[in-house]
């Protein structure tokens, strides 16, 4: 039982965690972002588990997790009301090659980062950009002029 | 100019209409996380021992001990007697709370004998000469799966069936 209490309880902290640090913290996988999501997996794994080194331990956390997980995925689908909270909404940054500047000093993104994104998106220059947004999952979609 | 990508909504996603709390929403939230290990540096949520100084007319007791721990933590107990009186046959008792949901690893130095006074842990220790000291050392880890909040952890000190010193606790263990 305690296994299950102690999913719930980093599942929920986990996607609050996630909610509310940020997408660039999700997009963007410098190494140290990297090297933070091992040590934030095996923090979670050890107040999960903790001394339980069964086999059965870890059906009942990766059920709990998973459970959670689908359950989150199914609400936000059957409640389009709740998807703000669950999923967030997209965030358009660059509109015809304007950078809507606003709108990235609110998910602490700089220029720079924008631009780096487009190289990455083989677009040499903002100014060719029509559409940037940045999606719920912290990704960035650049749609170029035509 | 390309047409406005499907599902965007302008207002909604250009101009933040409606949305425009939400960035508060986060930061009080983002506070919230923050706080928790400035809290923890206060040692809110344990381990740092905490150090009690009973005196009484024929012996002090010092006791240093978290009151505040977490699942799966080691941690120390320190008594410290004092004897300012010869004490023929010190026993130090500890109510169940000491050892509820508790390893205890060792205890160092072995007591005379070890026996249940009515349900408590009772631990002779034997003569304690006047103006002399007896430090008894208690390694513990708290079970994982122990949770506990105001449990109450006595200490006794007798000298055969004489009370000499009561002290009495709260401690709370986070899951």
């Amino acid at each position: 039982m305690d296994i299950a209490l102690r999913g719930i309880a980093l599942f929920v902290f986990v996607y609050l965690l996630t909610r509310v640090i940020g997408r660039r913290e999700l997009s963007s996988l410098q190494p140290f972002d990297l090297i933070l999501l091992i040590v934030l997996g095996d923090l979670i794994q050890q107040g999960l588990t903790q001394d339980d080194y069964s086999v059965t331990g870890a059906f009942i956390a990766v059920a709990t997790i998973a459970s959670l997980q689908v359950l989150t995925s199914w609400t936000a689908f059957k409640f389009p009301r709740l998807r703000r909270v669950l999923d967030g909404h997209p965030i358009v940054l660059v509109e015809d090659g304007r950078v809507i500047e606003r709108n990235l000093r609110r998910e602490r993104l700089t220029i720079d980062d924008l631009a780096e994104q487009a190289r990455e998106n083989e677009l040499a220059s903002l100014a060719d950009v029509q559409w940037a947004i940045f999606e719920p999952s912290g990704a960035i979609s650049f749609i170029p002029k035509k | 100019m390309a047409g406005v990508p499907d599902t965007i909504d302008l207002e909604r996603d250009r101009d933040l209409k409606g949305r425009e709390r939400d960035i508060w929403v986060r930061r009080g939230l983002m506070s919230i996380v923050a706080a928790i290990p400035v809290i923890a540096l206060f040692n809110v949520f344990g381990q740092r021992a905490e150090t009690r100084t009973l005196v009484g007319p024929a012996a002090s007791l010092k006791i240093s001990a978290p009151a505040r721990l977490r699942g799966g933590l080691l941690y120390q107990a320190r008594f410290h007697i004092t004897a300012r009186q010869d004490i023929k046959d010190a026993y130090l008792v500890l109510g169940p709370g000491w050892a509820e949901g508790m390893q205890m690893n060792t205890i160092e130095p072995s007591p005379v004998s070890e026996a249940s006074n009515n349900g408590r842990l009772s631990f002779e220790l034997g003569h304690i000469g006047a103006g002399h000291s007896y430090i008894l050392f208690m390694q513990f880890q708290v079970n994982p799966t122990n949770v506990a909040f105001g449990r109450k952890q006595t200490v006794w000190l007798n000298d055969g069936k004489t009370r000499l010193l009561t002290f009495s606790r709260n401690l709370t263990v986070y899951p």
